[in-house]
């Protein structure tokens, strides 16, 4: 028992970074899954993103009780913790997009774009892990996180077309106008927080060394 | 990757007819570098006035762009390239043609346009991707 | 042979105060338990004391003569002037103040051997300065070795961990080895005890006054040195047992506490020289002048009382 306290050969650390790879292989599924849904017009894929949530949370948790089991360096624990919790709140996000999606009727003028958008999302999310791959595997960061800002100003561009089209579609019922407002707003906030998580893994990265 | 997933889908026309100016204030209005011409007339192609037109044939030589129309000074044909190609394809047709952006066509009409700094951002994902599969 | 239990005394204070300087971070930022840190630093200052404890013990001696009483009354001195210093938060550094002592008892007999003490006031100048040096080059050199070689997360974290420990633990076999003569070299110099005996007890003294007194001290100064990034900290323990180290060999015990104030100039210094404040450069040189002279003073009064 003391030994394994005393020379720890890096099991918990593993363990902890298997389970946050396998949380962001999570994420790239879900993106992927809102594309195709968005693609096919499927409301039962559209479905499957709300269950991945869930999913998502249980590996949330586990992580965070992985953490506080001792793995890592106490100062390099919170950081850690709070790129999880970063990480969680883009499944929030996609979430509401699918219940958004679920609820509203979408223009099909604006499908084609809502659908670049949720392609940029899924290129992102697998950006992310490899970024935090790179982490791990100890490299500079500096390269993965410029493209992560690319994909982001990309989709803040299409964003900016949607909400001038948005306007020019006629909203009889407050309602659908309401989800339709909320689905495009979250659906283009997935990336913000994306940009989130990797600036995190950056600080990471310089606090290490 | 090829040209689709990296082009902007929103292009913006002027009439040939039209006076330079207003060219210049839809530039100016939407933050872009170059307009598509329509041609009016039995010339039914397309041409492209760009920031680089108005300034070195127009401004720059003291001409008032209201007494000028777009048809004077837009370039044509199109430099066109395919969806489907890939990036290598397109730096290269733009260091050839000498020209900063090229019009996408999905081989019937034009879909889009990619220009020099799409290119160089696909590239860096490219190379931020590295040796990664997918 | 109660007259010993004036150096118990003063090793246990020492021990008490000196440790933090050890694994001090490491408590603090929670790396380490503060029962896994006072068991490894009683044993391997022990060990130290042990081991190399007598290479230290004559300097005293020589300062100037000393019957057993007297040796005592030095000792007492010493571990009230500690006492009074540590209860007013002035940083009060043993070596210092049992040299102040032996002065002080050296004047009022007559017997001082000054210049013996330029050997020793040297040695105390040097010790931050070396400090200071240790440090800048262990963060340099050891800081290319690390970009080179340990890059992956998993791996860069348990060597932080296992450095922490390893040096924690060279930190206080030095710490045995040089201070161990501040607590009992006097009674060497008086005849009383061998040097080996004297630097077994001794080595006692200070284990109990880690495992026993040690923690409040620990978590003040540890928080104290916590903003340092680990691979800092970890240096700054490692050029501080390297410099008592270095002290050991020449013979000369020196104070922990100035040997840590240098390591973490020395780490300042690799980032911005603005980070070394010029307060605690000051702080530094008043404790240089005070502790050895209101240990003398006070020393010189008790005599002077009980005669």
């Amino acid at each position: 028992m003391f030994f394994e306290k005393a020379f720890p050969h890096g099991k918990k650390e593993r363990k902890v970074i298997e389970n946050i790879r396998s949380h962001l292989s999570l994420l790239c599924t879900a993106c992927h899954t809102l594309e195709a849904a968005l693609e096919k017009r499927d409301r039962n894929l559209m479905g499957e993103v709300i269950n991945l949530e869930n999913e998502a949370d249980i590996k949330r948790r586990e992580i965070l009780s992985n953490i506080y089991d001792g793995a890592f360096l106490p100062y390099l624990r919170p950081d850690l913790c709070k790129f999880v919790e970063i990480v969680d709140s883009i499944f929030d996000f996609l979430e509401e997009t699918a219940y958004c999606y679920l609820e509203a009727e979408i223009p099909p003028e604006m499908a084609g774009e809502c659908l670049r958008v949720a392609f940029f999302n899924r290129q992102m999310s697998e950006m992310l892990l490899i970024t935090f791959q790179a982490l791990v595997d100890g490299e500079d960061l500096r390269e993965k996180t410029l493209a992560i800002r690319i994909y982001e100003k990309k989709i803040d561009d299409i964003k900016n077309y949607l909400t001038k089209d948005l306007r020019a579609v006629p909203v009889e019922n407050f309602w659908n106008g309401l989800y339709l407002s909320n689905f495009l707003s979250s659906l283009t906030g997935i990336s913000d927080v994306i940009e989130d998580a990797s600036d995190h893994l950056q600080i990471i990265s310089v606090s290490i060394r | 990757m090829n040209v689709h997933e990296f082009m902007t889908t929103r292009l913006e026309f002027v009439d040939g007819g039209a006076s330079v100016y207003e060219a210049v204030e839809k530039m100016v209005d939407k933050r872009i570098r170059s307009l598509v011409v329509r041609f009016s007339g039995k010339d039914d192609g397309y041409g492209v006035i760009t920031a680089r037109d108005v300034v070195f044939r127009v401004l720059a030589k003291g001409i008032n762009p209201q007494k000028m129309k777009v048809a004077e000074i837009a370039s044509k044909p199109l430099i066109i390239i395919n969806q489907d190609a890939d990036l290598n394809e397109a730096s290269g047709l733009m260091e050839k043609s000498n020209v900063a952006r090229l019009f996408v066509s999905d081989g019937q009409r034009l879909v889009g346009l990619v220009s020099l700094m799409d290119v160089m951002r696909a590239m860096l994902i490219i190379r931020a991707r590295g040796k990664y599969v997918l | 042979m109660w007259k010993i239990l004036g150096g118990v005394f003063l090793g246990w204070s020492l021990g008490a105060n000196d440790s933090a300087n050890i694994f001090g971070t490491g408590v603090a930022t929670g790396l380490v338990k503060y029962r896994t840190a006072v068991l490894l630093t009683a044993a391997f200052v022990l060990l130290g004391a042990v081991l190399e404890g007598s290479k230290c013990m004559g300097t005293l001696g020589e300062l100037s003569r000393l019957g057993a009483l007297e040796a005592f009354h030095c000792t007492v001195a010493a571990a009230v002037t500690m006492t009074a210093l540590t209860a007013l938060a002035i940083p009060a550094s043993a070596s210092q103040a049992i040299v102040g002592a032996v002065i002080g008892i050296g004047l009022f007999y007559g017997s001082a051997d000054f210049s013996k003490l330029y050997k020793i006031i040297s040695c105390w100048v040097f010790t931050p300065v070396c400090g200071i040096i240790a440090a800048y080059l262990f963060h340099r050199v050891l800081g290319y070795i690390l970009e080179k070689t340990v890059v992956s997360l998993t791996n860069r974290n348990l060597l932080y961990y296992l450095g922490i420990m390893v040096s924690g633990c060279y930190g206080a076999y030095s710490l045995g080895s040089n201070n161990v003569a501040n607590v009992t070299g006097v009674y060497v110099g008086a005849g009383q005890l061998s040097a080996e005996t004297a630097a077994l007890i001794g080595g006692i003294s200070i284990a109990l006054g880690v495992l026993t007194y040690s923690r409040k001290v620990m978590m003040t100064v540890g928080k104290g040195i916590a903003p340092l990034d680990p691979f800092s900290a970890l240096v700054v323990v490692l050029a501080t047992a390297f410099t008592l180290h270095v002290f050991t060999q020449i013979g000369v015990p020196v104070s922990s506490s100035q040997a840590i104030v240098g390591a973490v100039v020395g780490v300042g210094l690799v980032g911005d020289l603005r980070t070394v404040s010029s307060k605690m450069l000051a702080k530094i040189a008043v404790s240089w002048v005070l502790t050895p002279l209101s240990a003398g003073s006070l020393t010189y009064l008790i005599i002077t009382l009980i005669k």
